[in-house]
């Protein structure tokens, strides 16, 4: 018997026994496609790490406010002061941005938003994970000493291609609608209680294609940390106060003396009270794929699971379609088959259910990943390659294969004068 | 050189059944044979064992001059394969293929070549006269051109020695006598033939009977 041969018959079996064939490849289905969506994961994960830490920089560091810290009120908090004096006593430093964070009220206009995003920051904030594109000018140095009310508004990201859920749900806050219909440059808007004035406006990359790992915190609008400090900071006890510093030494090898360093002069600021945390950047990334390193490997067990009981489903089917067949085997046998002829025949019948359950199960793990491309800045973790689905068809196969060679072997073995007499 | 020949032949069962009690005869080459008996006088028995689907329990057994007995079952279904042709009472064809895949089967597992196996199938189909039906199924055949498909199916590998268990059993009077005339032909073109049967026709046909009664010659 060839190959070609042997196909057609078992396409003719499976496909005489359709409701059978469905069940017991359904679980070898879901098996596939989940192993096949979590290898997509794993190798989107690893490209989506790499590209995020050349993007964020190699030495990065961020000072925070250490939670649940009860002062001693020896130290002032994280300030600005303490920024411009990192930025004195560590010249090398490529990056030091003090940053504040708040949501506030937008008035524009007639049109009133809450919530909106507004970061406080310095012109060291182009340093790092720079993704955009910007019209007019950014936040300079002179903003910062002067205490400027000058904004730079950041435009909603749009998309590429456009994920179906987005479709159906719509995916724009209140800000994100306002924006998208007017050109902000030039044009004066209240944050809270003061005026500014829109000198730039930041271009996002859509957000399908951004690299950055932390797009979600984008703010909505940009503004100098000093005139955040003055005018939208309300409710601090300390007017210089900052939420957090970024730093980047701007050399992974420095990075560790740098840290000591850094934490040095903030407790001697800070008069020997330690209310502050270094964190670790790449650390922070690092965990955080970890995590989903973790929701990685569950999948793979899930999928080995679904996979065994595929298996043992087409251990079931073939057992039964050699129940069913018994004169058969004693025909095949009477006209010259021989052991091996009969154990191949059905050894080749489950790959081939097995390979059709791997096919549809591609088909479904594809579906999977495109939904998983489609959810915002997570395009970097669907990753699939062709040799993956290949490879997926073909465990399929294999493992049905492997399952049904109890029920094949002992099909070989039957007596075929018993076999014929079968009804 | 004789076709077949045994020698105290016995079959026991397990649980003690003793199907044949030592049965010796000799088939020479190119006769047609019909051995007769009642019901469970053990002649499907001794059919099995002449076809190597079964093997006696004690006795000789030499076809076409080789003893059989220290064959191994690969050894044994090569030997099926290659050298015996059967013929079923229930035809016994498969359901899902044509006439023509029916046919062609058994020079699949003796490793032909797809258009050499179509062209003799094809050839076998023509001479048992349903040549026109190649591409019907089985169950778009009669009784008649069911057992004419079993039979040229039986001849693909060109064998020495032609088997058939009651091959005229579940047949109407007409078709019977043209299966029949079927086998005359073919054992007058140099076939040797074995055939079990209850139909005295088909005994007075042969030209030769060995009777069976009770596991021995009768």
């Amino acid at each position: 018997m060839n190959a070609g041969e042997a196909l057609r018959a078992g396409a003719r079996e499976i496909y005489a026994n359709k409701f059978r064939s469905t069940l017991s490849f359904a679980a070898v289905s879901v098996g596939v496609a989940s192993l096949l969506y979590t290898m997509a994961q794993t190798q989107g994960m690893k490209e989506a790490l790499e590209k995020n830490l050349e993007l964020m920089g190699p030495g990065r560091l961020t000072i925070e406010k250490k939670r649940n810290y009860i002062s001693k009120g020896l130290s002032l908090g994280l300030t600005y002061a303490d920024a411009l004096a990192l930025r004195r006593e560590l010249p090398d430093l490529y990056m030091v941005e003090p940053r504040s964070t708040g949501w506030l009220r937008l008035v524009h206009g007639k049109t009133s938003l809450n919530g909106v995003k507004v970061t406080g920051g310095t012109p060291d904030h182009r340093r790092r994970d720079w993704v955009y594109k910007l019209r007019g000018r950014f936040i300079n140095s002179y903003d910062v000493q002067q205490r400027s009310r000058v904004a730079v508004m950041v435009e909603p990201g749009t998309w590429f291609k456009k994920p179906f859920w987005a479709k159906f749900w719509g995916d724009d806050n209140e800000y994100d609608s306002f924006a998208k219909r007017r050109d902000l440059l030039g044009s004066r808007l209240r944050l809270d209680d003061a005026v500014f004035t829109v000198v730039g406006v930041l271009t996002p990359p859509p957000r399908d294609l951004d690299p950055r790992w932390d797009s979600w915190d984008t703010p909505n609008a940009l503004v100098p940390i000093t005139a955040f400090q003055q005018h939208l900071s309300q409710g601090a006890t300390n007017p210089d106060s900052v939420d957090e510093i970024r730093i980047d030494t701007g050399d992974a090898r420095t990075l560790a003396s740098r840290r000591r360093q850094i934490e040095a002069i903030l407790k001697r600021r800070h008069r020997g009270e330690e209310d502050f945390e270094v964190k670790d950047d790449r650390e922070e990334v690092e965990a955080k794929m970890e995590e989903m390193r973790k929701y990685v490997k569950a999948g793979l067990a899930l999928g080995l699971v679904a996979l065994l009981a595929g298996g043992i489903g087409i251990m079931n089917v073939t057992l039964a379609t050699i129940f069913a067949r018994v004169r058969e085997i004693g025909v095949r046998r009477a006209i010259g088959a021989s052991r091996a002829d009969i154990l191949a025949q059905f050894l080749f019948e489950a790959a081939m259910l097995g390979g059709a359950g791997g096919v549809a199960g591609v088909a479904l793990g594809l579906g999977g990943v495109r939904w998983l491309a489609g959810l915002g800045g997570t395009r970097d973790l669907a990753q699939i390659t062709w040799l993956q689905c290949v490879e997926g068809v073909l465990l399929a196969a294999l493992v049905s294969a492997a399952f049904a060679f109890i029920p094949a072997y002992r099909a070989s073995r039957l007596d075929p004068v018993e076999a014929l007499k079968a009804e | 050189m004789n076709s077949i020949h045994v020698d105290g032949l016995t079959r026991t069962y397990q649980g003690g059944y003793q199907a044949l009690k030592g049965v010796s005869f000799s088939v020479a080459k190119g006769e047609f044979t019909a051995i007769m008996g009642p019901s469970g006088c053990g002649k499907s028995t001794l059919l099995n064992i002449l076809g190597l689907l079964d093997r006696p329990t004690g006795g000789k057994y030499l076809l076409e001059g080789a003893e059989t007995a220290r064959l191994s079952d690969a050894e044994i279904t090569g030997l099926r394969r290659a050298r015996i042709g059967f013929v079923f009472q229930a035809f016994n064809l498969l359901p899902r293929l044509s006439a023509l895949e029916n046919v062609a089967l058994p020079m699949a597992y003796a490793g032909q070549g797809v258009e050499e196996r179509r062209a003799r199938a094809r050839e076998l189909l023509t001479r048992v006269g349903l040549g026109r039906k190649a591409e019907n199924t089985p169950l778009q055949l009669s009784g008649g051109e069911r057992q004419r498909v079993g039979i040229a199916r039986a001849l693909a590998n060109r064998p020495a020695l032609l088997l058939a268990d009651e091959p005229t059993g579940n047949l109407d009077s007409k078709s019977s006598v043209e299966i029949l005339a079927l086998f005359k032909e073919l054992n007058a073109e140099g076939m040797t033939v074995v055939l079990v049967t209850h139909d005295p026709a088909i005994g007075a046909a042969a030209g030769r009977v060995i009777r069976i009664k009770d596991g021995a010659l009768a």
